[in-house]
């Protein structure tokens, strides 16, 4: 769904004779083309000025990948008992992390008042999984199966440590309020390769527990200082899967054809004496929210997925809502060719009680998350679509509280985490970046949030110093003034 | 060269200046070159390359702001090669023999030398940088460098100076802003638009002014003045718009976007916070047309004008909207750095239109304001008495009540009368003598209250320990060390009572009287504070709840108990216990009485949430007595005794009993002479109330109305408002913006060299600073203003930037009429209503809005403005014009928000699972579905999605313009979502209740009270046509009729069979999406 645009009639305005015919202007409203390619369809050239509202032509040189499905972990999983395996930590339990090592750690204030950070390792065991041997927990044992396809980058950091400014600063660039979300940045230089769905969806689910911990805020698909248009587009787990999308009761489709015909009818005749292409625009979204009606439950409507794929998947992706059913429907808006695909799955965040919801937590996102790659996989897609797994931050070695082997929690930390992705371009059995013994800081491949977002743009062919946007006088990026490709996982 | 907005300072606004017509006149004939190039005009970059001569603000500034000044400006720490291109002597300076710019030679200069190298490797601006010069925009560079190079004062730095308005005397010209747009329709070949009929204009201005659209018998009406009176039925149409109650709604709109006004606090937990008395205020200020200079200067220093009143403190809720974090474990410091950060930069974007925030880490890139200036600005907004960490379920202190005037009335009212009442007992009172012989059985027949759990006994040697009924205690203070209470359990979900005696020594200024909180723990630990606590403060007493101190706390103090040193008083605290229903604990439940009798109470926090758990089950406290385990405490040295409670709470009556019965006896045994005039007056008011039955009724009246006017009190919303610290906190430079780096200490200031002198005299305080943003000769104010006024009625500003007047700015279509109207609006009084009556008047205003495909191409953006302004309504608009033309609007000012339908689930899955106020959403019922939607519940992360997909920003930052976006998500909305079905079944009833009998009539007038007009021939074919398939479609289907008819809250109409009021709505329902509808054109 390329959602035409006033400006890009605005920015072509010298070619406008070329676009004024309604049939013209319909068959012209960017389907399947960026707005880049758009723009230059109309014949935008460099020597028009650009509007504030027109990226450069994007993307920038051979993308890797078409699309991004993110499945974000919010509350912050523990990289200590999922992903990086830190056997030294078993020696050294209960032990203080040496101050060394603690160095000029923040920490926040729900462990300030602990007068010692004693060392808890985790209480799971850990094994290498696949031919390339990536050491997981034993906690993910499906995603061990997909170990060959995914890369682990064990040396993210971030300096955000509460979940508010962190899970806004990984999906808008900035701890604080106010930025467009990456799906928004993605949206608004590339576009979508549907002219029927939104290019920015976005799936929420609560864990099995019921234990979301942290609620999400709609600014993380938001689009910020972007026009609105930008702005994810949630698909909801019950009752209408977009807001509004369902006609109102006793308005069956044939009478809202009518309608749109005689809506249609009407902008046109006002049309014809205010010449305002705003109405040309109008009458193409009146189209494309007729066709959505049609297309946005059909992508939903999973009752025809065979059953190998709910094996696949696991039982959890029938119940709508789940984790793995989004997951599912994830795989469905990827065929459809949504652009950026943003799951939530909620809960991880386990200052006390770790030992019990972890499992859960795991249980959920492991068998679909691995599902997703693997279905992608034998799909043909996984080529062009980047996978991500991870959340906000780590969680800390030393307990939140006393330590003790079996029964114990974690505060937030992002000095350094974990996070996997899979696809796109992304070498695959590959692990890149390395914590230090505690897994506390990084050693080596250190990638910061802003690389992170780099890379992501990266691999869709865009350079994120170019994905720009003039805002109250800046130019602003979804990597503000830093970020570097992590080009050493990129195949 | 001509500059109009040379260097120097200018006469400021309201002197005439002759001598400056002429180079003026100069300057209107270069913008008539300037301005060919139509190709061009959507950013209105003129084209450079036929000017003669060079603007050096309008050609060359932008070109060097956006490709030089990153490196080469005035940020020195980001200067490469030590080379500033920002000013003629930096960039003149010798380099070597050379330099950057040697006027008049531009092969000479390094700037043209290097932008001009060759490989590209060496060219300037760096590969790296992202940016290439046109070869426009290099021969700009070239030519201004032959024509000596010379830099000038960004015009919006220089105060403006009031141009004469061109072709006076041209009958077009109805009002002076017409002259500068003629004038420039004359440079650039063109001609204004036909006038829009009269009805067109009335819909538009009703919109723009109201928000609301025109009756059909209003458009009639005026239709027919015009012809019977012809200007004065404009005049008067637009005075009748601007004294609607509706006026100040749609004005206060604009504004709340500017205010990052919002319900919630917008972190995380997102709970409701309560700043809605200050958007009345918002309301008010706009209906009473306060001057804007005064609606600045109350909003940013409204407490520090002498005597405010309490409108005035309300006003400074302004610099507290702001988003607050209650995220337990965030580093307080860090936010409350950010919210004073927050406020710097909503000083610069809402009133100058400045960045002023990218000068929070550095040197600002582009403007002229370096980190310095940002710290001068932080140092006036950074002494605020404010926690990083707070508003988790409640207004953020500081905080005052704020009473809506209903509240004031009745305040008052009880005021007068308790006031008349005690007038008349306090003449019997004085006159009485209280007799013995009446008391002598009275106490007897006072009863200690059933439930009564002793907590503190009296030590044997009690002073008068022996009198019964009384447990006081006597030789010196109470053993000060924790002492274990066995008998009682306090929850806050549960009520309990609490009495005690206490005779408080002259040092006790600030003790606990019990405490079970515990101040040692680690103040950043959310475990910090913890408990409950009774205090003595100031002669007043402070019961504290808290799950941590002070910011998740409730803290309640008496007002009046005037407990003074040696006097034995007794005091009772009740505390009501939640209803099942709150979400939290409210200091509302607190009542305080001093010898029996209710005090007022004042609320100093009200931060406490819902009782977890362990709060929630009753449990046994160990209090200490006397003293709490702060470091510094103080111990109390006075005396204490009969320390009593009831978990249950109790009646006013029981309260009075209870004192009485210890009071009466015990007053009554001491020795003639001895007595207090405390302790006097409770045997006379005691006597007197025994032998005088019109005494004691006069007596429990006004114990009456004064529990009612103190419940009153209590329910008063309350507002966060500015206060100012008596210790001003000091305010360093923070290192790259970091809150824990501080660097050199500053002063507050303002950049005068840039913006303009300090007005002699004013104070160094916030109130200052609004006495020199309103001084008449400051560049930005009034520019800004007047700016977005235009904008509110032509879709976009002079300058089109309205939140950027700085360097990366854009150059204004019409400077002289922007400068004519900054200072007309400052001469004015700054006079708001007359400046929008102004505007809305003029010829350019009144314009059609249709255009020619010509005229389109030519000025997309209408820049020019040869046309009216036609621009989709704002989403609030959308919303109250739909519920008008239905008939459904419910319009009353003011009060808390309200929440309209919303999708049921829709905070499901997004806000956080604990239920704090805010996190679940109780839809409204009966008018506040159909209120206006200013006043819809403003959620910062769940945003309504009705508003959010017609492009209403988060609100979580200042905000001056609206995107005005195109999607199909907005149709689905307007199509589909159950207020515009229920408005559409609205609107179909009432054209057919009212609009005659024919489908024509009635279809015309459902159009015409969709867009101000009747439809024409073809249109009312294309709706009947409609209407007939709809009919023909519905009698098939009668069981959909019948539940299309049922959508929305209100009542169907039910002597309309259910197959017609269907049909209608269906067509009703195309009517509202028509884009004519949802736009004003």
């Amino acid at each position: 769904m390329r959602r035409l645009r006033k400006v890009e009639i605005v920015d072509c305005c010298n070619n406008f004779a070329r676009v004024t015919s309604r049939r013209d202007f319909l068959s012209r409203a960017g389907y399947g083309l960026g707005a880049a390619a758009l723009h230059t369809l109309l014949g935008g050239t460099k020597a028009v000025a650009q509007p504030a509202d027109a990226p450069a032509a994007f993307p920038n040189f051979k993308p890797r990948a078409k699309r991004v499905i993110f499945l974000f972990q919010a509350g912050g999983p523990s990289h200590l008992d999922l992903l990086d395996y830190k056997p030294q930590m078993k020696d050294r339990f209960n032990q203080d992390i040496p101050a060394s090592v603690f160095g000029t750690q923040r920490i926040t204030g729900m462990v300030a008042q602990q007068d010692r950070f004693p060392v808890v390792p985790t209480m799971w065991g850990f094994r290498q999984y696949g031919e390339s041997g990536q050491w997981l927990s034993e906690l993910l044992p499906y995603t061990g199966k997909a170990a060959d396809e995914i890369c682990v980058l064990r040396g993210m950091y971030t300096e955000a440590i509460n979940h508010d400014p962190a899970i806004t600063f990984i999906q808008t660039g900035s701890q604080l309020p106010g930025r467009p979300s990456m799906g928004s940045w993605i949206d608004y230089g590339l576009g979508s390769e549907n002219q029927n769905l939104p290019a920015f969806v976005v799936l929420n689910s609560l864990p099995s527990n019921g234990q979301p911990d942290q609620g999400l805020l709609s600014r993380l698909w938001g689009s910020g200082f972007l026009p609105g248009r930008y702005q994810g587009v949630q698909f909801r787990g019950g009752g209408d899967p977009v807001l509004d999308l369902s006609n109102p009761p006793g308005i069956t489709r044939e009478i809202r054809r009518g309608q749109l015909d005689a809506l249609s009818a009407l902008n046109q005749e006002l049309h014809s004496r205010s010449n305002d292409p705003e109405i040309e625009t109008r009458i193409a979204q009146y189209e494309m929210a007729f066709r959505m009606q049609m297309s946005v439950p059909d992508l939903a409507n999973v009752s025809k997925e065979p059953d190998h794929i709910y094996s696949l998947y696991g039982e959890d992706a029938r119940k709508p809502g789940t984790f793995a059913a989004n997951c599912l429907l994830a795989r469905r808006l990827a065929e459809r060719g949504v652009r950026f695909i943003q799951l939530y799955h909620r809960g991880w965040d386990h200052h006390g009680g770790l030992t019990e919801k972890l499992p859960v937590l795991a249980r959920d996102t492991d068998q679909p998350s691995a599902a997703l790659v693997l279905d992608l996989k034998q799909r043909g897609l996984l080529d062009d679509t980047l996978v991500i797994w991870g959340g906000e931050f780590g969680r800390t070695p030393y307990a939140q509280g006393a330590s003790k082997p079996t029964s114990y929690g974690r505060d937030h930390h992002g000095r350094v985490f974990s996070l996997w992705m899979a696809g796109g371009g992304v070498k695959r059995g590959y692990s890149y970046g390395a914590s230090d013994d505690y897994g506390f800081n990084v050693v080596e491949g250190g990638v910061h949030i802003h690389d992170l977002q780099a890379t992501i743009l990266n691999v869709l062919g865009i350079d994120h110093t170019k994905l720009t946007f003039l805002f109250q006088g800046r130019q602003f990026r979804l990597t503000d003034v830093a970020g570097s490709v992590v080009k050493e996982i990129l195949v | 060269m001509l500059s109009y907005y040379s260097g120097f300072r200018l006469q400021s606004c309201g002197s005439d200046i002759a001598e400056h017509m002429l180079e003026m006149m100069a300057i209107r004939r270069q913008f008539a070159k300037c301005g060919m190039l139509g190709l061009a005009l959507t950013a209105l970059t003129f084209s450079q390359s036929l000017t003669q001569p060079l603007n050096y603000d309008r050609d060359v500034r932008p070109i060097l702001s956006e490709n030089c000044f990153q490196c080469h400006g005035q940020d020195s720490k980001k200067r490469m090669a030590g080379l500033r291109l920002d000013s003629f002597e930096t960039a003149t300076a010798d380099r070597h023999g050379h330099a950057a710019l040697v006027p008049g030679k531009p092969e000479e200069s390094l700037i043209y030398q290097r932008i001009t190298a060759e490989p590209r490797a060496r060219r300037m601006p760096p590969v790296s940088a992202n940016k290439n010069l046109t070869p426009e925009q290099v021969a700009v560079l070239k030519r201004w460098i032959e024509e000596g190079g010379q830099y000038a004062k960004h015009w919006a730095f220089a105060p403006p100076v009031r141009p004469p308005v061109p072709n006076a005397k041209d009958p077009w010209v109805r009002q002076p802003v017409d002259g500068f747009v003629l004038q420039r329709l004359r440079e650039e070949g063109l001609h204004p638009n036909a006038e829009a009929p009269p009805g067109a204009w009335l819909r538009r201005v009703s919109l723009d002014l109201t928000g609301l659209p025109p009756a059909p018998a209003e458009v009639d009406a005026f239709t027919k003045q015009v012809q019977a009176r012809g200007e004065a039925a404009y005049v008067a149409a637009v005075d009748r718009l601007l004294a609607s109650p509706a006026y100040g709604e749609r004005m206060a709109m604009d504004w709340l976007d500017v205010a990052r006004y919002a319900d919630t606090h917008g972190f995380n937990n997102d709970s409701e916070r309560s700043m809605w008395p200050w958007r009345d205020w918002v309301i008010h200020s706009f209906n009473d047309n306060m001057p804007y200079s005064r609606f600045l200067t109350e909003q940013l220093a409204g407490d520090l004008l002498p005597h405010p009143t309490l409108d005035q403190l309300i006003a400074t809720g302004f610099g507290r909207n702001h988003v607050i974090n209650s995220e337990g474990g965030i580093i307080e410091e860090e936010y409350r750095v950010q919210y004073v950060t927050d406020r710097v930069r909503t000083l610069g974007m809402a009133w100058m239109g400045l960045t002023l925030e990218c000068a929070h880490c550095h040197d600002h890139k582009f403007d002229p304001i370096t980190q310095r200036d940002h710290y001068k600005f932080f140092a006036f907004f950074n002494n605020v008495p404010e926690r990083g960490e707070d508003g988790r379920v409640a207004n953020a202190p500081p905080m005052i009540p704020a009473p809506t005037s209903a509240q004031q009335e009745k305040m008052r009212t009880l005021e007068a009368e308790i006031g008349a009442l005690s007038e008349r007992l306090a003449k019997r009172e004085k006159a009485a003598k209280w007799r013995a012989a009446e008391l002598a059985g009275l106490a007897a027949t006072e009863t200690v209250p059933a439930g009564a759990v002793l907590l503190v006994a009296c030590p044997e040697n009690s002073e008068i320990g022996k009198t019964p009924g009384v447990h006081s205690c006597a030789s010196g203070s109470i053993e000060p060390k924790p002492q274990t209470v066995t008998k009682v359990s306090i929850s806050k979900r549960n009520p309990l009572t609490l009495s005690l005696w206490l005779k408080p020594a002259a040092s006790d200024t600030d003790v606990a009287l019990l405490s079970a909180i515990d101040y040692t723990e680690n103040t950043a630990s959310v475990e910090y504070g913890h408990g409950s606590e009774l205090r003595l403060v100031g002669g007043e007493i402070e019961l504290r709840l808290s799950q941590r101190f002070p910011s998740y706390s409730l803290r309640v103090q008496s007002s009046g108990a005037n407990l003074k040193p040696g006097q034995w008083r007794h005091l009772t605290l009740v505390y009501g216990g939640a209803d099942k229903h709150s979400l939290r604990v409210k200091a509302a439940w607190v009542r305080m009485f001093a010898d029996g009798r209710e005090v007022a109470t004042h609320v100093l926090n009200d931060g406490l949430g819902l009782p977890g758990a362990k709060d929630d089950k009753p449990t046994e406290t160990r209090f200490r007595i006397g003293w709490d385990n702060e470091v510094k405490s103080q111990r109390y040295a006075g005396l204490l005794g009969d320390v009593t409670a009831w978990s249950r709470a109790l009646s006013d009556q029981e309260i009075a009993s209870a004192f009485a019965r210890g009071a009466l006896s015990y007053a009554a045994a001491l020795p003639n002479g001895q007595r207090t005039p405390v302790e006097l007056r409770w045997l006379t008011n005691a006597s007197l109330r025994a032998r005088d039955a019109g005494f004691a009724r006069a007596f429990d009246a006004r114990e009456k109305l004064r529990a009612e006017l103190f419940s009153l009190q209590r329910e008063t919303p309350t507002v966060m408002v500015m206060q100012e610290m008596p210790l001003p906190r000091e305010t360093h430079i923070l290192v790259r913006g970091s809150y824990d780096a501080p660097g050199e200490k500053v002063e507050p200031g303002v950049p005068e060299d840039l913006l303009g002198a300090w007005p002699a005299g004013a104070p160094h305080n916030r109130l200052g600073l609004a006495q020199w943003l309103t001084q008449p000769d400051h560049p930005l104010t009034s520019r800004v203003v007047v700016n977005r006024f235009w904008q509110q009625l032509f879709g976009q500003g002079i300058v089109k930037t309205s939140d950027n007047f700085g360097m990366q700015g854009e150059w204004p279509s019409h400077p002289e009429l922007l400068d004519w109207l900054a200072c007309h609006f400052i001469d004015s009084g700054w006079n708001v209503k007359e400046l929008m009556k102004m505007m809305v008047l003029s010829s350019t205003y009144r314009q059609s809005s249709d255009a020619s495909p010509e005229l389109v191409a030519r000025d997309p953006e209408n820049r020019l403005l040869a046309r009216g302004p036609r621009f989709r309504l704002p989403a609030e608009v959308i919303r109250d014009q739909a519920l008008e033309i239905a008939g459904l609007l419910k319009q009353e000012v003011g009060g808390p928000s309200v929440f309209p339908y919303q999708p049921p689930d829709l905070y499901k899955g997004i806000v956080v699972a604990a239920d704090y106020p805010g996190t679940m959403y109780v839809e409204s019922t009966g008018d506040d579905l159909y209120r206006r939607s200013l006043y819809t519940f403003w959620k910062r992360t769940v945003p309504h999605p009705a508003f959010n997909v017609f492009d209403a920003p988060d609100r979580e930052v200042c905000i001056v313009r609206r995107s005005t976006t195109n999607t199909p998500l907005q149709a689905l909305t307007l199509l589909n979502d159950p207020i515009f079905i229920e408005a559409a079944r609205k609107l179909a009833e009432r054209v057919l209740r009212e609009g005659g009998v024919t489908p024509e009539a009635r279809l015309t007038l459902a159009f015409r009270l969709a867009t101000g007009h009747s439809p024409n021939e073809r249109e009312l074919q294309i709706l009947n046509d409609a209407l007939n398939k709809a009919l023909a479609a519905f009698q098939r289907d009668e069981k959909g009729a019948q539940s299309l008819i049922q959508v929305g809250d209100a009542k169907s109409d039910r002597s309309i069979p259910a197959v017609e009021l269907a049909a209608w709505t269906a067509v009703a329902n195309i009517i509202l999406n028509m884009d004519e509808t949802i736009t004003k054109g």
